[in-house]
Order: C-alpha cells, then structure tokens, then sequence
C-alpha cells in the first residue's frame, strides 16, 4: 500500500493528513498544534505559486541523466546549504522554502518508482508539484481501497458461492473425497 | 482545521509543558481523556517545538517516537489468544497498537528483526482473534515477524530474553510453545508444512482451519511453488496468507537507497494491487447475468467468472492456475477488513485451498523504521525516541565485508569474474561489489538451487562464478552442487558465510554441516581461513582454481587484526600446503578454519603449566597436507584436530588418512575436537562456545586428558570464567 510518508516528513503537515490511515481520519485529531499547521499552510501556498517552471531536476542542479548517488549528493550539499539552522537570519523564509523544495525534489528522485512517474510526467510537460502529486495519490489511493474493498467482497461471496457445490459427486479430488468421508462419518455418529 | 478549533485551550497550555518528550506519557492522556482511544503512535511529540520565526522543519533533531514505554492498558489483560475473543474491532485497533509499542520497546532492548514484525501486527491481532490456536494452526513463514505472536500467545513476558542464551527463539520453535506449530527459519516451507497438517487433520476426520504466511520474497522460493501446485491438485482446506510489502529482496536496500524489488514475480504482484478495473465493465456484465437470470445458472456462472477474468489482475490467474482460489488485494493494516474476510473464510466449508493477498508495509507504525532503506529488518539495541542504533565500534571489520572487498580486488585484475547470492547481498557484503560491478552481481531471489545451476551454466562459458551463500543455505542446493557442479568439474566457487556456531540466529543458521557435505565430493577443493588475511589469499586461490570446483568457508564476527594484504590483493596459496604457527613438542594442535585461533589461545594457556605445544593452520580440508600430518604424526605423541563443524569433517578425513598410511599402528594417539552430536541454541557466542565444548580452556583440557593428566585437565575446566 502507497504511503504517504517520506523522508524525514515534515511533522504537522499535511503529510500526515493525506496518509489513508482511515482510523486517523475518524479519530477527532484535537493533539495537533494549529498555530504549526497554518504556518505550514502557507509556506505550502508559497510553494504552490512559485514552484510552476523549476523541474527538481533543475533545483537540485543535475541533468535529467543524475544517478542516485548523484542525486544524493547534490541533496546533502543543498540541504546543507539551505537549511533553516544554518542560514542567514535575514534570509531564513527564502532559504527555507528553498530547503523544503529541494527536500521534495530528493523524496521524488530517490524513489525509483516515483521517478519514474515523475519523469513521465515530464515528459508530458507537466510539472506536478510534490504535494499537488500527493493530494492525486491520495484520492487515488482512496479509489484504490473501495476498489480493493469491492473487488475482495465480489471474490468472497464467489467464493460462499462455489463451496455450495464444490462437493457435488463428480468431484474426484482428494480434498473433496476425504471431505464427503468425514461429512459421512459424522452422520452416522 | 476544524479538527483543532476545539483544542485550542489545551494545546495552548500544554504547548510548553510538553516540551520534553519525555513528558509524553501524562501529557498525552491529559488530552486523550483516559485510555479509550489508545496511544496512537502518530502522536508527534516534537510538534510543540517553539521557533521564531514560523518555521521549522525537523531533520535530526526531536524525537519521533516515545522515549519511555507506554502504558498498555489492553495488552495487559491479554496472555493468551483466547482472551482476545470478547474484544470488539475498535478494542482491536487499541490493541494492534499497543501491540506494535510493545514490539518496539521489546526490540530496542534487546535487538532483532523489527521490521516485518511491525508489518504484521494487525494481521497477527485479526489472525488469533478469528482463528483458534492452538487447535488452528497457524504458520508464520521464516518465524522473523512472529514477535507479535510470541507476546499474544503466554510469552511476552519472555520477550526480554530474545536471542538470547536460554531466552526465547527468533523464529518460531515447536519446542517453545504449542503456538508455535512449526519451527521455521529458512524461508519459504510453510505451505508445504501447512499442506502437511491439513491434509493430516483430513485423515484423523478433524475440522481445525490451518492457515500459512508467507512473504512475498519467500515465494520467489520454488518450494512454495512445488506447495501450492500440490495443494491445488489435493483440494484439502487450508489458506494460505501471501504477506506483500513489495521487498522481494533482502535487506530490501542496496547501499544507495531502496531498491525496486528483484524478479518478474514482484511485477505481477503489483499489477495485481494496481489494476483498476472498469466499474462500467463490471457492472455490465452484472447486467447480463441478471437478464440471463431465471435458470440459466450455468451460463451465467460462466459469464461471472468471464467478468472476474477480465476484472482480475492479469497476476491471480498465476494462483488460480495451481488451484488456489485468490482473494485480494486486501489493506493489511486495516483490521475490520481482515477480521470480515478471515471470518468469511473460517465460517466457508469446503473452500479448497485459498489465498488471501494482504498487503503491509515493512516496518510500519515506527516512522524511523518506515523511513530507513532497509527499514529496520535487522537491528541492534536502538533508542526508541530517537531510532538510533548502539552499534558496538570494532577496530576490525567484519568477515562479510573482508570478502566483499577481496572479491573486489580480484575482480578489478581479472573481468571474467562475478558474483552470485540469493537475495542476501547485504548479509554477503556483495552489494559493495554490486556498487563497484553493477553488471557482473547477480541476485537470484531466494532460490539458491537455482544459483547454483546458474552458476555452473556460468561456469561453462568461462567465466569465474563466484557463489556466496550462507553455510546454512547451501544445504538448500546440495544436488545441484553435486550433480551440476562437482560431477561435471565446472569451475564454481562457493563462499560459505556463517560456517560454523552462529550466535543469536541459533541452530537454523548455523553452519554446522558444510566441511562434512563438501570434503566428501570427489572433485571439490575445501579450504577455510584462520584470519582475515588467510581469507584475502584463499579468494585469490578459489580465483585461480580453474579446473575443478572449490569452497571456503569463514564464521561470523570481525577480524582478529591481522595485517591485511597491499591493495586487498590476496596471492593464491600452495593447494594442499598447510602451514606450521608454532614449533613445539609432544602434543600437535592441528586446527582448521577460525579454530586455529583456539588452538592458539589453548597453547598460551599451556604454557604456563610447562607445555610447549604445535600449533598448525591446516588451511586445507581436501586435499590434506599429507607430508605435514606424516610428520605430525611421527614426531608427536599426541595429535589432536580441532575444527567448528559436525564429525565427518576435517577430522574425519585426517582420521580417514591416518589409518589408510599406517599412522594410526605406531605410537601416535589421534583425538579429534568437533561440534557435538546435538544442535546449539541460540545464544551469545561465546556462551554457545562453551556449551559445545570449543573454548580454548576444552581444548586445554582436552590435551591434558590424553597425556593423562586428569587432575590439571579439571583445573583449567574449573578456573575458567
């Protein structure tokens, strides 16, 4: 099952609430401190706006060819660069964006397989920011239940529905011989 | 969010009295208002982190997890599955998480296998509580992710002693507990074993449900194959539970990230969870069926199994194929899904043989865990709040790791060379040389028969194959070894890890066995090192041996420090020469492998009480060193072989030639020091050292005894710690 945790997730953003963990969608959350959650609200608006034309590829500074450990090591030096710790205090806001921007583009990168849709989607000229891709999977994956859910209730009542038969007298199998033996047996007694 | 609006006063106060994790424990029930909603392990307890400034993100600092055991109100009131039978779904739930809390702080005390424990919790939770063990059986493929099992079922207040000397097994052991209905440990048997007892309770006439899990990396085993083709073909009721958390492969990483998993299977198995099946088709074709309707049952049986076809991933015909009737994909995580499909399938009769595909995550729950590459299959001692692992520090490296980079070194000199390992490349140190010879590293899944062949078939075209499988595993491919490698003399070369007493793993990995079932091929080269070094030179060696097969095997554990050689360049060794340590008198210790090193420690013991012994590294099982033990033989009065394997080792074979040259007529007394007839419980090494009778005090011992010195014999046996 997808989940929507990544590395090192940002605790009290949506990342959390996009997971499919349904029992965490009906518990009444009251443990999350909202002043953080708009604080990530509106970073996360920032993002959306600002991020339309970098490709992650670009933000990280390699060419669409990056191997994984090249990948990795323009993320660490990035990171160290951006992160909000050791940035310069007049610049903490631009360089934290930047630093979480950066830290999608990894979390997407060092996948294989979400490279592997990311870059499909490229391909096809759009560039889906991170969380925008999240929400999709998230609704996705919520189709995916319901359609699991459906698809394993119709293979049970299948089922319920061949055992009615399934030891009818032209079945030779081992099973259903020692089957009918024991249903015998048990008559009798 | 509405979800907060009303919580405002509260985590305005709480705000600052929560800033110490270690807090959490009153914090968290102050705001949950008792225990009826559980501790939710997602409680994020840096959340309250204050920071000008707005933002912060959380990259090293803060922990994620609760530093302390929580309290586990419902676990509690549970020792044995049938206390679980009056709970409803939403205690359920309560529990799967208490549950998955107790399995963390259980593991981080004392090590062990966290990950796939922490992906099975709900199944484990849904499993005993529809099914009724002991009298259903339940199977648990490999036994790693039985720890959730072992604490429902009477032991968790054992769980401290995991792994450890007369604790409790890693895996699932008969002898533990009735619960524990088969002893796993090598993966991949439980079909067939679960076969076994329901075909065996169809001719007592019970009526007990057997259910089997296994994983989806132990079904690239062909065992589980050869199980379910004959389970489909018997018809007998069991169901079998396919775990999928798409990690084919073991460590589930490579040293550069997660890896895709290994092999076509893994394809089908995801095409399965993906394949979204047009609603629109469906419910036409339920249409049909119902315009049929009236008599025409058959036809619109068939027509429904059309429909299911065509909705049905392209990858369950595979199951329905062998005759295992599929059901799924089902959330494993999610547990009123599972109870609803285990009860429907408990209360079926006569379902023939089913198959239940549950998907899980790896290491789920504990987000340092879902995080990791390998997230968390094996671990050490670990900090719960902060998922830090106390590796101990070594001034040596490991065994593994030596080999990895001698394979290294010989494969930069010669590009014939590669290497082969089933689903092990972590365990085998081969995914550094996966990392420097992407191209020339196989992983095969777990199915050593199979490397094996492959490599011979390597083999025949020249190339150097080198194979690193476990001691323990190899057992797994013997008659290819024989009949593929050794009857037809292809030059493979075998790397058996973990020869020999294995520590906490126990008996199911330890390689007792292999001197014995290789030395005994007619065509086989058998050597072992006695150090590192020794190890770097016999890769060189196996790589020069071209005309016939050869092996070496090296335990588990680090160096002994010796001076490794330039380059990581092993040079190729005399075949057959074996090599003199110390010069003495009287008694010869003649050892094999990392023997040698007891014997050596056995030697200086001696010393003090006047004896002044011969201590040589054999290096070579087959061929032996004749000239040596010739000479051993006649200027010693006592000879004794010392090696970490079963009789019919090294020992025998010294023994075999002894009497063959007429040694054994004059003077000289041949005793041989091996692992006894019995298996070894797991345990600490060196403990399990001791009681199989290999320390270096037994060895000392040993040499008084036969010089007939009983009274010193017992002294050093009592002045040991």
């Amino acid at each position: 099952m997808r989940c929507g945790y990544g590395l090192a997730a940002l605790p009290g953003t949506d990342a959390r609430l996009f997971s499919p963990e349904p029992s965490f969608l009906r518990l009444p959350r009251t443990v999350h401190p909202t002043r953080i959650k708009f604080g990530s609200f509106k970073i996360r608006a920032k993002i959306g706006e600002a991020r339309k034309e970098t490709s992650f590829y670009d933000m990280l500074g390699i060419s669409e060819k990056g191997t994984l450990p090249e990948i990795k090591q323009a993320y660490k030096q990035l990171a160290r660069k951006y992160h909000p710790d050791v940035s310069p205090p007049d610049r903490v806001e631009e360089y934290t964006e930047r630093f979480i921007r950066v830290q999608e583009a990894y979390e997407t990168l060092s996948d294989p397989r979400r490279k592997a849709l990311y870059d499909k989607d490229l391909a096809l000229g759009l560039h889906l920011a991170f969380s925008a891709r999240r929400r999709y999977q998230f609704d996705e994956e919520l189709e995916d239940q319901s359609e699991w859910r459906n698809r394993w209730q119709t293979q049970l009542s299948e089922l319920k529905r061949r055992s009615m038969s399934r030891d009818a007298g032209g079945n030779m199998s081992w099973g259903a011989r020692m089957r009918r033996q024991r249903e015998e047996q048990s008559k009798q007694v | 969010m509405a979800l907060c609006a009303c919580s405002f006063p509260a985590i305005v106060s709480c705000c600052a009295a929560a800033s110490e994790p270690q807090k959490s424990t009153p914090f968290a029930s102050h705001l949950l208002g008792g225990s009826d909603l559980g501790f939710h392990p997602l409680l994020k307890l840096n959340q309250v982190k204050k920071r000008s400034g707005g933002v912060y993100a959380s990259l090293s600092e803060g922990a994620e997890y609760y530093s302390s055991r929580p309290p586990t109100p419902l676990l509690d009131t549970i020792n044995y599955p049938i206390h679980m039978k009056n709970l409803s779904v939403k205690e359920l739930k309560q529990l799967a998480d208490e549950l998955r809390s107790d399995v963390i702080f259980n593991v981080s005390k004392t090590g062990g296998h966290l990950g796939s424990s922490l992906g099975v919790v709900e199944l484990t939770v849904a499993l005993h509580y529809v099914f009724n063990a002991p009298r259903d059986k339940i199977l648990w493929d490999v036994g790693h992710q039985s720890y959730p099992h072992k604490i429902l079922t009477g032991r968790r207040d054992k769980m401290h002693t995991m792994r450890q000397t007369n604790g409790l097994a890693g895996f699932t052991k008969r002898a533990e507990s009735e619960y524990d209905c088969f002893g796993t440990g090598h993966s991949s048997t439980t079909i067939s074993a679960g076969l076994g007892m329901a075909v065996g309770r169809d001719l007592k006439g019970e009526r007990n449900n057997v259910v089997a899990v296994i994983g989806d990396g132990a079904m690239t085993a062909g065992q589980a194959y050869e199980a379910m083709n004959n389970a489909g073909y018997l018809d007998s009721d069991m169901i079998v539970i396919l775990n999928d958390n798409k990690q084919v492969s073991l460590p589930t990483a490579n040293l550069d990230g997660p890896i895709p998993p290994v092999g076509a299977l893994s394809s089908a198995l995801s095409r399965l969870q993906s394949n979204r099946p047009l609603r629109e088709l469906r419910e036409v074709a339920k249409g049909v069926t119902k315009q049929i309707g009236g008599p025409m049952h058959e036809l619109a049986a068939k027509v429904d199994e059309y429909a299911r076809g065509m909705i049905s991933g392209s990858g369950s015909t595979l199951f329905e194929e062998l005759g295992l009737y599929y059901i799924g994909p089902v959330d494993g995580h999610n547990i009123d899904d599972l109870v609803s499909i285990l009860k429907e399938v408990k209360t079926t009769k006569t379902t023939g043989p089913v198959l239940i595909h549950v998907v899980t995550e790896k290491g789920r729950g504990y987000p340092y865990a879902e995080r990791a590459d390998d997230k968390y299959h094996g671990v050490v001692k670990f900090d719960p709040a902060t998922g830090k692992q106390f590796k101990g520090s070594s001034v040596t490296q490991s065994y593994t790791t030596y080999f990895a980079e001698a394979l290294i070194a010989e494969a930069e000199a010669d590009k014939n060379i590669v290497a082969i390992h089933a689903a092990m490349g972590g365990g085998t140190g081969l995914n550094l040389f996966l990392r420097r010879f992407p191209e020339r590293c196989f992983d095969v899944g777990i199915a050593e028969q199979h490397a094996v062949t492959f490599a011979a078939g390597l083999a025949c075209e020249g190339l150097k194959p080198f194979c690193a499988i476990y001691s323990s595993f190899m057992q797994r491919a013997y008659d290819q070894v024989v009949h593929d490698v050794d009857l037809q003399k292809l030059p493979v070369r075998f790397a058996m890890d973990r020869a020999g007493l294995v520590g906490a793993d126990g008996p199911t990995h330890c390689g007792a066995f292999d001197v014995t079932f290789m030395a005994c091929l007619p065509n086989m080269v058998v050597m072992a090192p006695s150090d590192e070094a020794e190890l770097f030179h016999m890769v060189a060696t196996a790589a020069a041996i071209d005309d016939r097969p050869s092996c070496f095997r090296y335990p588990r554990g680090n160096g002994i420090g010796v001076q490794l050689p330039p380059g990581n360049k092993g040079v190729p060794l005399e075949i057959g020469k074996g090599r003199v340590l110390i010069e003495g008198e009287r008694v010869a210790l003649l050892g094999y492998g990392s023997a040698v090193q007891s014997c050596l420690a056995a030697a200086s013991l001696l010393e003090s009480h006047g004896l002044k012994l011969t201590v040589v590294d054999a290096r070579f099982c087959k061929p032996l060193d004749h000239s040596l033990i010739r000479e051993l033989a006649k200027s010693h009065e006592v000879l004794i072989t010392v090696e970490e394997g079963s009789i019919g080792g090294f020992g025998s074979h010294v023994a075999q030639f002894l009497a063959l040259d007429g040694l054994l007529d004059g003077k000289v007394k041949w005793r041989p020091v091996v692992l006894p007839d019995r298996y070894i419980d797991h345990g600490s090494p060196a403990d399990q050292l001791a009681e199989a009778g290999l320390t270096p005090s037994h060895i000392a011992a040993t040499v008084f005894n036969v010089l007939g010195q009983k009274r010193e014999a017992l002294g050093i046996m009592s002045s040991r710690n």
